[in-house]
């Protein structure tokens, strides 16, 4: 087998056109699934040698994220928008915090990945390289499925940007599992939250886990823009919420119960992100 | 691939496949079979290892991205001395072994927590440990073990220094 690691972008974008590539990040969710399968890869090609993929700046844009930053780093930063912070921290145990990478986390593109409905309420941005040439996809219409994207076979993920104005705020993530550490999301959500003298000047919100792709909860949205947000409002928010998702039945939780559960984080997290004390 | 990494403050050369898994590098190829094997997929911790200063699953890794790091096994814990590491002591004393298979990595997950964290809360702790399973101990006597450790290895800093400051654990 054959083992690249370019430690530049051009170099792994030559080798990714030669075709028959798997793309490497931290490797969490590769030698699972590798093993799983049985599989040897062809050629990895190891991206986390590229300088401007790991770690964080601020830019003209906003905020740049290299896809290879550890889920560990993301967890311990104070300058990213809280929810990403926190989603991060939900993501299994310190040893796969700081192997795993968030580029991982977005591509690999499973309903319960974390870090997915903190991007998608936050409207991060992902600049896509192929040898083709560069496109930049909103997180909202990146992801198709579960572990479906619109990447190509030969495309990378090369840089995650949230915009200023997501920068200001205040925002929170929760996710319920059946145990404390190691767990798989059941139902989470993200809210990002602009008040203007405890009116919502504008929200945005997504769940993870009630659908086969993060959702934004736009009618939550429209209901709560313009209002004081106080716990009558909060409440009667909760009545949007059940139309904006869709759950599933599966081994993990029945529909009924991710309509509940859904309802239940929904109000902790507005209520976090408005600095209201919670429960 | 040709791979270079220091072992245990070694520098080591190995000829492996790229996608070979750290843990098996570790075991089969230098012999260091204190590292242990669980569940293979990340959630015991029983095969954790110290890359760069961090723990990461070994069982998850694959070789090529050993080229230039830093590894640090449970063989390479007390150094060129005979004697035991004070976390490995302190483990001993407390009675946090019974059948010692989850111990190396719980061992090392404590020297990763107090090489950046001498005085470490409970929940530091915890959160620490938190990716590695033990299922003999239940748990209490480790963490009591962490603890004595994190006091020790104090105890040995301040040596010579001044002494009876910031011992005790710190709850919450
Ligand atoms: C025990 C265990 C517990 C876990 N717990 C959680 C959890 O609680 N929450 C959670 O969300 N996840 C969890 N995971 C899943 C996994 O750790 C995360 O999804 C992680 O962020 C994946 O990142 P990685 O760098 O390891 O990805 P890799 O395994 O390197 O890559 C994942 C996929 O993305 C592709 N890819 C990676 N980077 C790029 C890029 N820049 N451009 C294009 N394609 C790319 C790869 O080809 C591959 O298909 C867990 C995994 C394990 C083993
Ligand atoms: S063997 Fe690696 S985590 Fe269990
Ligand atoms: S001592 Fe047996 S698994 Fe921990």
């Amino acid at each position: 087998m054959e083992y690249v690691q370019p430690d530049t972008l051009e170099a792994a974008v030559s080798r990714l056109g030669r075709g028959g590539c798997t793309i490497l990040s931290g490797g969490t969710d590769l030698a699972v699934v590798n093993r799983a399968s049985g599989l040897k890869p062809e050629c990895f090609v190891d991206i986390c040698r590229i300088s401007q993929f790991s770690g964080m700046e601020l830019g003209e844009e906003g905020l740049h994220i290299g896809p290879c930053t550890t889920i560990a780093e993301l967890a311990a930063s104070a300058e990213i928008p809280h929810c990403l912070s926190q989603g991060a921290s939900a993501i299994g145990s310190p040893q796969i915090r700081n192997a795993a990478t968030v580029g991982g986390n977005i591509c690999n593109a499973s309903p319960c990945g974390d870090t997915l409905s903190p991007m998608v309420a936050l409207s991060a941005s992902f600049v896509l390289v192929s040898p083709r040439g560069s496109r930049a996809v909103d997180a909202e219409t990146f992801f198709l499925g579960p572990k479906k994207t619109v990447l190509a076979d030969d495309e990378l993920l090369t840089d995650i940007i949230i915009g200023r104005e997501f920068l200001k705020g205040t925002s929170a993530f929760k996710m319920l599992g059946k145990r404390k550490g190691q767990v798989i999301s059941q139902v989470n959500a993200a809210v990002w939250l602009l008040l203007e003298d405890g009116v919502v000047a504008k929200v945005q919100a997504a769940f993870g886990s009630v659908a086969p792709v993060p959702l934004r909860a736009r009618q939550t949205e429209a209901f709560l823009t313009g209002k004081e947000l106080d716990a009558g409002t909060i409440h009667e928010s909760l009545a949007y919420v059940k139309q904006d998702i869709r759950p599933i039945s599966d081994i993990r939780a029945s529909e009924a119960y991710r309509y509940r559960l859904a309802e239940s984080i929904f109000h902790d997290v507005l209520k976090q992100a408005a600095g209201l004390a919670c429960c | 691939m040709v791979i270079h990494f220091t072992c245990n403050g070694k520098p080591v050369t190995v000829d492996v496949d790229g996608d070979m898994r750290v843990l098996d590098v570790l075991r089969d190829v230098l012999d260091l079979t204190g590292t242990k094997e669980g569940c293979g997929e990340g959630e015991c911790g029983a095969c954790t290892i110290i890359l760069n200063g961090k723990t990461v699953n070994s069982c998850l890794l694959y070789a090529g991205k050993l080229q230039g790091a830093v590894v640090e096994t449970i063989e390479g814990l007390s150094g060129d001395s005979a004697g035991l590491h004070p976390i490995q002591e302190s483990f001993l004393e407390e009675g946090a072994v019974q059948c010692g298979f989850c111990t190396p990595g719980m061992v090392l997950s404590t020297k990763a927590l107090l090489d950046r964290h001498p005085d470490p809360s409970i929940k530091e702790i915890e959160t620490a440990l938190s990716g590695n399973f033990c299922r003999c101990t239940g748990y209490g006597k480790i963490m009591k073990a962490v603890v004595s450790s994190a006091e020790k290895l104090r105890d040995s800093r301040e040596d010579g220094h001044q002494s009876g400051t910031g011992l005790g654990v710190k709850r919450g």
